[in-house]
């Protein structure tokens, strides 16, 4: 399951990530990371049994933690199935089945959301 | 001979008792290579095709009727798309690719048009000049598709035998009309029906022609005669197709965009070929696998782009090809689900006896190609204006040295180079001022070492394109061993353009 995890810059120094997973033994992949000046933004990816723990270890240390069920929103009613989504997405949500019909395995999604931009009908968007 | 011959007449009693036989294009290769091409001609009556893809080419004739007072429109705006009305007073044309005035590419022509299908209200405004026949000079009125007295679906250019296919060599993403094309050759984008394309099952115009019935976004549209561009000596025929919107239906065309190009329609159109003979059967028996296309590097801005590979619609199709020796993903950009659904309506509307096929009224040409345009005068080139007299520096010297050269020289901008002459990185008199406040001491630590480099014969348009995409205002021109032969910069594009007038507007600065 995909966590969003925003850190408040008083936060920054510490190797919090890291602690949460010594402590946890989870094997944590980190989707994504932004840090600024103001705040870190992180999005990562946690084995299943381990998510409650690892939320809540964050949480404790003034971490917020955010569930994210949804990745990104797919328009199906838009969708024409071209699949110009396929080849611009680096985790590969995007496929064809055998008639050519557009399916999304979308656990895999980082929300880069380089296929917004290549979707020509505007049938998907980021969600917030 | 014993060759089975048909004529479209005995095909049409067929579709009007019902016995006809007819499959979808995709099928017949499998057909022809059971019964063989004369089985196959006598068991099929007619093969249909279909494609859904971008065709900018696309745009639709308007009648609005007459206002009281009329109006003689001289510029008019659906939705804020303007339509074009160098015709009479309540004609225009409004193009799919026409982008909206205030939204830009996320609204045009080809939303337009879906919109009006979709039976949704549309506001037009319109001006004119005045005349004694046309006295008024503005009206601002909401319409629907019932409202017009016609609305005639006229597409200069549209089903692309086969289409080369794009990729990117660059170092930065690019967005064009082929879609988002990634950095470094990582993704490959196609469009194009492949087997269903109805001008690679006929590719000879035995059959389509001026005349010829189709299937146009749902409701009968006609082949008008060649499509603009109509390039058959190359495998790259077009069509020119005409057929009511009133007619049609929105779930056969879709307004689009591609991101940082503009918009355009989705068309979804079909054409039944009848099998009158075992070499139609023969022709229509056409694979993916034979079906063979260009791969084209679109780092490269020039009407020449150079060709990166050949490829199958079969490699495409596969999701992956080869790309100097790595996998590289690929994807379409037209619908092969919609592509089929279109072939599969055109199937059962003949089945029912709705759509009967039509003989052409005259043959499409089969010798045309496509000739780039004619230009008067030549755009200038990178070596018709570099400064060649430029100081380089070595990539061992010291922050002081390169600062001196910069006092000395004038020039913001100097080439760093290794000890065999060949550019290594630039330096800046930003990078300089950077280096002193930071107390770096060679040269090395601070120059920008992925150099934007211009060629001699490269045309000026395309080095301002690469100082605006890039944010610089100067870069070095090198020779093929990577050895500094010149400089451009945007002082010197400036100077340029104050002396030669007739330059401006190409130049845009």
């Amino acid at each position: 399951m995909k966590l969003l995890l925003r850190f408040p810059s008083y936060l920054h120094e510490e190797p919090y990530t890291a602690e949460v997973i010594l402590e946890t033994g989870a094997k944590i992949n980190i989707d994504r990371a932004n840090v600024d000046a103001v705040r870190g933004e992180l999005i990562i990816d946690v084995p299943r049994d381990n998510v409650e723990r690892v939320a809540s270890l964050f949480r404790e240390k003034g971490v917020e933690v955010r569930k994210l069920m949804k990745l990104i929103a797919w328009d199906e009613a838009r969708c024409i199935h071209c699949g110009a989504c396929i080849s611009v997405c680096p985790t590969s949500v995007f496929k064809f089945d055998t008639s050519w019909n557009v399916y999304l395995e979308e656990e895999k999604c980082i929300r880069c959301e380089v296929c917004v931009k290549a979707c020509p009908l505007g049938a998907l968007a980021g969600v917030e | 001979m014993a060759e089975t011959e048909k004529s479209i007449e005995e095909i049409n009693e067929r579709i009007e008792d019902g016995s006809v036989r007819v499959v979808t294009a995709d099928r017949m290769s499998e057909i022809v290579s059971e019964l063989g091409a004369e089985g196959a001609a006598k068991e099929v009556d007619v093969v249909t095709t279909g494609t859904f893809g971008p065709m900018c080419s696309s745009g639709v004739f308007i009648n609005f009727g007459h206002a009281d007072p009329p109006i003689k429109m001289q510029r008019v705006w659906l939705n804020d798309v303007e339509a074009y009305t160098g015709i009479a007073a309540v004609d225009a044309y409004l193009g799919a690719a026409q982008l909206s005035e205030d939204k830009g590419t996320e609204y045009g022509g080809g939303y337009v048009i879906e919109d009006l299908v979709a039976g949704k209200p549309i506001e037009i405004k319109a001006i004119g000049y005045g005349t004694d026949c046309y006295p008024r000079k503005e009206i601002e009125t909401t319409i629907t598709l019932d409202d017009l007295n016609q609305a005639v679906m006229l597409n200069p250019r549209n089903a692309y035998q086969r289409y080369a296919s794009a990729t990117n060599s660059t170092d930065r993403a690019l967005y064009t009309y082929m879609g988002t094309l990634l950095p470094n050759y990582r993704n490959v984008n196609y469009s194009g029906a492949g087997t269903l394309s109805p001008l690679f099952n006929d590719p000879d115009f035995e059959t389509i022609g001026a005349g010829t019935r189709i299937f146009l976004c749902g409701a009968k549209g006609y082949v008008v005669g060649m499509g603009t561009q109509h390039d058959p000596v190359n495998s790259f025929g077009t069509l020119m197709v005409a057929g009511n919107l009133k007619e049609m239906s929105v779930g056969f065309l879709k307004g689009a965009t591609f991101y940082g190009y503009g918009v355009t329609l989705y068309v979804g159109l079909g054409i039944p070929i009848p099998v009158l003979n075992e070499g139609i059967a023969k022709k229509t028996a056409i694979r993916d696998a034979d079906i063979v296309t260009e791969v084209l590097d679109y780092g490269v801005c020039r009407r020449e782009r150079p060709v990166v590979r050949e490829v199958t619609y079969e490699e495409l199709k596969s999701g992956v090809i080869e790309i100097e020796g790595k996998e590289v993903p690929t994807s379409p950009l037209s619908s092969f689900y919609m592509a089929k659904k279109v072939a599969e309506e055109l199937t059962s509307k003949i089945e029912r006896g709705e759509f009967f096929l039509s003989q052409p009224v005259e043959r499409l040409p089969g010798d045309t190609v496509f000739k780039p345009m004619k230009e008067k005068k030549g755009l200038p080139l990178v070596k018709d204006m570099m400064i060649r007299e430029v100081k380089t520096i070595s990539e061992r010297a010291s922050i002081a040295e390169a600062a001196k050269l910069i006092m000395e020289t004038q020039s913001t901008h100097i080439p760093v180079i290794s000890g065999d002459e060949k550019l290594v990185g630039i330096v800046t008199a930003w990078d300089i001022s950077t280096a002193v406040a930071k107390r770096h001491e060679g040269l090395a630590e601070i120059m920008t070492r992925k150099v934007i480099t211009a060629d001699l014969e490269e045309p000026l348009e395309l080095v301002i394109r690469k100082l605006e995409s890039y944010n610089i205002s100067a870069l070095p021109v090198t020779d093929e061993t990577k050895k500094v032969i010149g400089m451009v910069t945007s002082d010197e594009i400036s100077k340029l353009v104050g002396k030669r007038k007739r330059w401006q507007w190409k130049l845009r600065i």
